[in-house]
């Protein structure tokens, strides 16, 4: 099977590329934006496409000839929701039969309520606009494949982990410099997915007939809390947990270019800003990129080793009570996650070893 | 000192190097008078266009063959797959080159320019302008007078996430350009540890190329002295991008590409010295300022006023270097991947490797 995969250099893109070339049963087109992405995947001779993912011919010619298009490209708000449009153009100009789109669990937002499955409603009220972007997404897609030619697949996963991942590499920097910290303890549920676990929820989704206009949320097989996840990555670092603070949910204020940015982006807005002239939207662009945040300091403070480091998206996933289920994948796709936590785990920490993130006290 | 009549420039190659380094380097040295560029070669008229918006005053050609070259400096910027052959024909012609690293795509090659520098007597320097760093000047005093007592150990972890604005997929081509990371940023990373160290006893060599280009690599090296060091590079993912070098009474480190920075801790010291390295005025010098102070003593020796501090024969040693290594290659292990992926991915490297 012939796949053209968007996003290809991404970390998700990245080790499908490297599964699809180290195995016998696709054959990838790797689809990017620009050069310079071609940089990891040059470990092997490939027939890359580099092309405006936003561009729906430039993407047409690029997936001429593919049987079918994975769509794991990321990008900021309006990317997201662009892309899917772009990205569903491109499929049906060149022919393409399915459509398997990476998009999150997150348009469940990041703690998401029990009982949520694919049959809870969704809506654009989410704090984060990233969450709002794809759930706009999805509902673009759903809209062009109810009167086109492309059968789309959506998978929803949560914490997609493994080499390359930021939830491996950006925790161990965290532990090692002894900014990590964890909600309330960390006993809030980590829905996370190993890698290998989402490829293989894409080969399926790429492959089974009955999963044509579908979502669903795929995850590991294990219920883990963040505690343990944490744990796992500081145990091989040789890093005691009694260095991770537990905090309260800090408030995150929205900077004010952020609240612009995700004004913006919203449907209606966008359906008014074309009526807004030009010189108006370069001034208000320029004042914004020169908008500076107030910063407030006080130097009669202790300061502490190294500040706690958490972010929104991080506080909201580290508050879920709510393991995400797999029975929809395991009843339509036969998903059954292929590697195990303990697993996952250890391969990420390889590649860890592998990337150098090592503790340097303990070598 | 500034020279009477400024150098006639010809820069070769108008990609992102010759935009973001020599193009401002070059305005500042005419402004000064040292240097006038006289003309732009490139056969991409869309390449061309921005270096002429910066030199509007010089010519602009899409071939070396047509540009006048006796007397002048010409810079070769372009891939390197193209530096020999033009560095041959500028030679050839009387002009003294400045060729940018890597000096050439094989070993091959760059022996064919150092010949044609010899039988035409005219100079030929190698852009390894990291050799000009304040901090990598100091590296080899620290290295040669042993303040800190001999090196016992090394480790070099370099590169990030690629980020260089390549202009066409001809870098990552293996048939355009035979080497990843270690052919490029490793050029530098070699070339300065044989200045500082000179030529290893042994080495062992590992990358992660499959079929292509490598996107990471670890180098072992032994030294006569006893010294051992690491190299590992990659275009992959964010290392710490640091050096650190462990003497018998201290360890000191430099942070890639802080030209003029050091940090520095002995023995009884509790705390890290971590400070910028001034020249007896008082001067900081930069990373761009180190790139001009390159084409100064290029300049400078093409006046007699000096002599060239990374002439073609330096610049062929790293080439050497890399070459060695690519001809010991082993796959690094990656224990991410299932046993059937090992298997490929061991074939592939074994079958492919010198595609």
């Amino acid at each position: 099977m012939k796949i053209a995969l968007v996003g290809a250099s991404g970390f998700v893109g990245t080790r499908m590329v490297e599964r699809w070339c180290l195995g016998d049963h696709f054959e990838v087109v790797p689809v990017v934006r620009s050069f310079s992405s071609l940089a990891v995947m040059a470990r092997f001779e490939l027939p890359w496409q580099v092309c405006d993912s936003m561009d729906p011919s430039a993407l047409a010619k690029a997936f001429q000839g593919c049987d079918a298009v994975v769509h794991a490209a990321i990008g900021d708000p309006a990317q997201i929701e662009k892309m899917a449009d772009s990205i569903y153009r491109a499929a049906e100009a060149a022919r393409v039969k399915r459509l398997v789109v990476l998009s999150s669990s997150s348009v469940h937002g990041q703690a998401p309520p029990p009982g949520t499955d694919e049959t809870s409603p969704l809506h654009e009220r989410h704090v984060m606009a990233y969450n709002n972007a794809k759930v706009r997404a999805e509902k673009i897609l759903n809209r062009l494949s109810a009167s086109g030619s492309v059968e789309v697949v959506m998978l929803r996963p949560s914490v997609v982990y493994g080499p390359r991942s930021r939830w491996i590499a950006d925790t161990a920097r965290q532990l090692l410099d002894g900014s990590a910290c964890l909600i309330r303890e960390g006993t809030a549920i980590c829905n996370g997915i190993y890698v290998d676990n989402l490829i293989q929820a894409v080969e399926l989704a790429l492959q089974v007939p009955q999963a044509a206009g579908q979502a669903f949320l795929v995850g590991d097989a294990e219920s883990v809390t963040w505690h343990a996840f944490y744990q796992i990555i500081a145990n091989a670092l040789g890093i005691g947990m009694e260095t991770v603070r537990s905090i309260e949910p800090p408030v995150f204020p929205h900077p004010f270019k952020e609240r612009v940015g995700n004004f913006a982006a919203l449907p209606a807005t966008q359906i008014v800003l074309p009526l807004i002239p030009g010189k108006l939207k370069r001034l208000t662009k320029l004042l914004l990129a020169n908008w500076q945040e107030p910063t407030p300091g006080n130097v009669w403070k202790l300061r502490p080793e190294t500040a706690c480091t958490t972010t929104e998206e991080l506080t909201l996933l580290q508050q879920c009570q709510w393991q995400l289920p797999n029975q929809k994948a395991q009843a339509i796709l036969g998903y059954q996650p292929e590697v195990l936590f303990d697993e996952a785990m250890r391969r990420s920490l390889e590649w860890l070893k592998f990337a150098g993130l090592r503790n340097p006290s303990t070598n | 000192m500034p020279p009477a009549n400024p150098i006639p420039v010809i820069l070769v190659g108008c990609g992102a190097v010759s935009r973001f380094f020599y193009a401002p380097a070059l305005t500042e040295l005419q402004s000064k008078g040292v240097l006038r560029v006289e003309t732009l070669v490139d056969p991409s008229a869309a390449n061309l266009q921005p270096l002429a918006e910066v030199f509007p005053n010089a010519g602009k050609s899409a071939r070396l063959e047509d540009a006048t070259l006796a007397s002048r400096l010409v810079i070769i910027a372009s891939p390197p797959k193209f530096h020999a052959q033009a560095t041959i024909h500028a030679l050839q012609g009387g002009a003294t080159v400045l060729c940018e690293k890597p000096m050439a795509n094989t070993v091959a090659e760059a022996e064919t320019m150092l010949e044609a520098a010899k039988a035409s007597g005219s100079l030929l320097a190698v852009g390894l302008y990291k050799r000009f760093f304040p901090a990598c000047e100091s590296l080899k005093g620290l290295l040669e007078k042993a303040p800190l007592g001999h090196l016992q150990s090394f480790t070099i972890e370099e590169g990030g996430k690629f980020g260089w604005q390549a202009a066409s997929d001809s870098f990552f081509r293996k048939n355009m350009t035979p080497g990843g990371v270690l052919l490029d940023i490793g050029v530098h990373v070699l070339d300065l540890l044989l200045w500082w160290f000179g030529e290893p006893a042994s080495l062992n060599y590992e990358d992660d190329a499959l079929g292509g280009q490598e996107a990471n690599c670890r180098i072992e090296l032994d030294y006569p002295g006893g010294a051992r060091g690491v190299v590992r590079l990659s275009r992959d993912w964010q290392t710490r991008n640091e050096y650190t070098f462990h003497f018998e009474r201290g360890v000191v480190r430099y942070k890639v590409n802080d030209a003029n920075h050091l940090e520095i801790q002995t023995d009884g010291m509790p705390a890290l010295l971590s400070g910028s390295l001034l020249t007896p005025r008082g001067v900081e010098r930069s990373n761009p300022q180190s790139f001009i102070e390159q084409l100064l003593n290029v300049t400078a020796t093409m006046q007699g006023l000096a002599s060239l501090r990374v002439p073609g024969e330096e610049g062929i040693r790293s080439l050497r270097l890399i070459e060695q290594c690519y001809a010991n290659r082993r796959l690094m292990p990656m224990p991410w991947l299932t046993t059937g992926e090992t298997k490929a991915a061991l074939h592939l490297a074994s079958t492919k490797g010198d595609a």
